[in-house]
């Protein structure tokens, strides 16, 4: 007998051991992860979208010698309607020292239009720069998991700071800090 | 004996206790990579070096049906399980990763070698209509050909079909906290890597979270080998 299908048959949850199990049901808050020994991230280059706060144009990420906060939201997602007021709070209190900016990991252009995205942002007090990742480029160099995804990176590129689910003003400008020092 | 039958009859015999053995520094029989950092032989999911037991699922936008056997020397597949009405990221999240994936392998030009398997557990709601919308929204090219969303015939024969195949059990709760929504469905956040030989090349049973640029790095390997 193959012992690969003798394995492909086992039937006890228990033998999973550690295998980090995810449940949709359950998955609420934040996941945090630090780094301290993080390489850099290669910077990309995103397309910015003509709306309340921001202008059409282009975004690097994460912007050179300046720290850079990133939320990845779509308009799809109701958390991240959710999310919305305490970004507009945290977007004011660390003023221009940090590149602020919401990106959508939707095909902007293609698949969504870019007027469905300014309406959203519009409907929802967006008044900072947004910027469409069309081909989640980005989204993929910093492991976004559940939406909204917050991400800190400080000003030699590092990520200091991230994590998934809705958070407070507080908890958004304690993850910012984290990439000032 | 019919592969699939004896899978059956040895989950419903419940317990098989199998310490998961070493496969030492050379990759198992049929595969590309070598053995992940982490020894999942053990899990109910298939994992690294399993065959993938064949199934055959409708895809309701290609109006097809879609078996992994299929794909035997033509194409290596990802696959993960998800719902449209998913009430958090998660379900993104899963999809993000095969996205990302299929984005790189058109611009590298292995589409045609590879296949998007994104299987439904709520086939009532998830319509062919309202899968449609969902690839508009989180990014999804049907245009390639190779992404194919699965729709199983029931509720009931979806789940069968995780349990058996899949090892995901999966169960309608309540959903208190969603209005919207009649139930939730917790299960795992499971995708598979296999390759063109049916043979499971990666499990990532955190495949909300896995790294996409890892998922990607490995896909690629596997299908340019």
């Amino acid at each position: 007998m193959k012992r690969r299908h003798l394995l492909a048959g086992l039937a006890s949850v228990g033998a999973i051991g550690a295998a980090g199990l995810v449940t949709t049901g359950t998955l609420s808050g934040s996941s945090e992860t630090e780094s301290e020994t993080a390489e850099p991230v290669e910077p990309t280059t995103l397309e910015t979208i003509e709306a309340p706060g921001s202008s059409d144009g282009e975004v690097t990420v994460p912007a050179e010698n300046r720290p850079t906060f990133v939320d990845f939201f779509g308009t799809w997602c109701p958390p991240c309607v959710e999310q919305m007021p305490a970004l507009g709070e945290a977007a004011d209190r660390v003023g221009d020292d940090v590149l602020f900016v919401s990106v959508t990991t939707e095909d902007v252009g293609g698949s969504v239009s870019e007027d469905a995205v300014v309406e959203w942002w519009r409907e929802n007090d967006g008044d900072w720069l947004v910027a469409a990742d069309v081909t989640a480029e980005l989204a993929a160099k910093l492991n976004v998991g559940a939406y909204p995804t917050a991400v800190a990176i400080d000003a030699d590129g590092r990520v200091q700071w991230s994590a998934s689910g809705v958070h407070t003003a507080d908890e958004l400008v304690d993850g910012i800090e984290t990439a000032l020092e | 004996m019919n592969r699939r039958t004896y899978l059956q009859s040895l989950a419903a015999s419940g317990a098989v206790a199998l310490t998961a053995g070493c496969l030492g520094d050379d990759g198992a029989e049929g595969t590309v990579l070598g053995p992940p950092d982490q020894d999942l032989n053990a899990a109910v999911h298939p994992s690294y070096g399993d065959e993938l037991p064949d199934f055959s699922l409708p895809d309701p936008i290609a109006g097809e049906t879609v078996s992994p056997s299929a794909f035997d020397g033509e194409r290596s597949f990802l696959w993960t399980s998800f719902y449209t009405n998913c009430p958090d990221g998660v379900c993104p999240a899963l999809i993000l990763r095969l996205r990302r994936a299929q984005e790189v392998a058109t611009e590298q030009g292995y589409g045609d070698d590879a296949a998007f398997l994104a299987q439904t557990f709520d086939p009532e709601r998830d319509t062919a209509d309202v899968l449609r919308a969902y690839a508009d929204q989180q990014g999804v090219d049907l245009d390639t050909g190779n992404w194919h969303f699965l729709r199983p015939e029931s509720y009931e024969a979806g789940k069968e079909l995780l349990d058996e195949t899949f090892g995901l059990v999966i169960e309608k709760v309540p959903a208190d906290n969603y209005e919207n929504l009649e139930y939730k469905f917790p299960h795992y956040g499971l995708i598979l890597l296999v390759n063109d030989r049916g043979i499971v090349e990666r499990a990532y049973p955190n495949g909300a979270s896995v790294d996409i640029e890892t998922v990607e790095r490995d896909f690629e390997t596997v299908i340019t080998a």
